[in-house]
């Protein structure tokens, strides 16, 4: 639907089928559906808001922000991961199945446990590795820190990433084993080794060159595509693919 | 945090290097650029240029293509058009089947590259066969 004709007036009713998982009354999942009022600005967050306040306040889901930035509402939404603040319920016809992320474990209803993603995105020392020894605030320190904006420009899209988890349920890679490090935290590991300021590569090297590293990715790009930051993990874990083939490379003559 | 802790040993298995990937992959994009590059220039000339009359008709008369194929850069000619190629289908074809979960892969790997191996050295064999007659 185009946008220039959105309004918030023109009430209909449409269906959502949910996914419903309740460990402590039945150990099957089941589907759920509800009806309910939306208009052309209601998000797929909106309505989950709705269900819970007035139709079923048994549903469980996470959600914070509502717009795009905490990574926390994300769902499949007829098999795609979305973002649920950021899919609205205008651009789907007939009947909407929302399902919790693909690959995770389930909790509860839409909830899942993200501890694998966490523990692979801490893996990689996301963070800046300083080997200088001057430190800030010490006189003879140089202007440490200083970044040009093409230096910046290097890694900034990299950098967008708001740990959703949604190149996860996208990435069949993932599905098959939940060891390989993952889109997000290879893309993180890339945007750090990218990072002028960094000198952390070495140490991320030995992660990214394992099988359950970069060499696991097979290239789907779905990652990207699904991507509701527009960060293109698929570009970074391949860039690091070069980076890793040089680095084996490098190793094997230096013995 | 400390629930499923991995032992040392484990640990370590799963950060073993990956060591013939590398090359596999690498042998895979130089494959994927010498076949997007160099093929459809041979197209060009072969199935679209001389069907057309638009060469010279002596321009791949037999003894100068086989002049041009049986010498050093006809070695790597082939080399780039077949055999690159050749690792990066197996390359392609050895991830589709595990995204498929059909064999295993160390078997699929032995197989794979093996057969590419195979029809490399067969398809260079000939080249240099030509070269000594």
């Amino acid at each position: 639907m185009s946008t220039d004709h959105l309004q918030t007036n023109h009430f209909q009713t449409k269906h959502i089928s949910v996914k419903r998982y309740l460990p402590d009354s039945s150990a099957e999942p089941y589907w759920q559906q509800y009806e309910l009022p939306v208009d052309d600005s209601t998000s797929l967050l909106d309505a989950l808001n709705h269900i819970k306040e007035q139709l079923d306040s048994t549903l469980s889901y996470r959600w914070s922000c509502r717009m795009a930035i905490c990574g926390s509402c994300g769902v499949m939404v007829n098999g795609i991961p979305k973002l649920g603040c950021k899919t609205f319920l205008r651009d789907y016809e007939g009947e909407i199945r929302i399902e919790p992320l693909s690959h995770f474990p389930v909790q509860r209803d839409l909830v899942v446990d993200m501890e694998i993603f966490l523990e692979h995105l801490a893996a990689v020392k996301p963070y800046l590795i300083d080997d200088n020894p001057v430190k800030p605030y010490d006189p003879k320190a140089p202007e440490t820190y200083q970044q040009s904006p093409e230096q910046l420009a290097r890694y900034k899209q990299f950098a967008n990433c708001i740990n959703c988890g949604l190149c996860y349920s996208a990435c069949p890679q993932f599905g098959l084993n939940p060891e390989f490090l993952g889109p997000a935290a290879l893309t993180l590991a890339h945007r750090y080794n990218l990072d002028s300021r960094d000198h952390g590569t070495k140490q991320r090297m030995t992660e990214l060159n394992r099988h359950e590293g970069v060499w696991s990715c097979t290239f789907v790009g779905f990652c990207s595509k699904v991507c509701p930051k527009h960060v293109d993990p698929a570009a970074a874990v391949n860039q690091s693919k070069v980076e890793s083939a040089k680095h084996t490379l490098i190793a094997l003559f230096k013995g | 945090m400390n629930v499923n802790k991995p032992s040392v040993s484990q640990h370590d298995a799963h950060r073993r290097q990956a060591y013939d990937e590398p090359l596999w992959w690498g042998l895979f994009s130089a494959g994927g650029v010498c076949f997007a590059v160099i093929m459809p220039a041979v197209i060009l000339f072969i199935a679209v240029l001389l069907p057309l009359g638009l060469l010279p008709a002596e321009a791949l008369s037999y003894e100068r293509a086989s002049g041009l194929l049986f010498s050093i850069p006809g070695l790597l000619f082939i080399g780039a058009a077949v055999c690159l190629p050749l690792f990066h289908a197996a390359h392609r074809l050895r991830h589709g089947l595990f995204d498929l979960s059909l064999g295993n892969d160390t078997l699929n790997k032995k197989v794979m590259y093996g057969l590419a191996a195979l029809l490399s050295l067969l398809a260079l064999g000939m080249v240099v066969a030509g070269m000594l007659n």
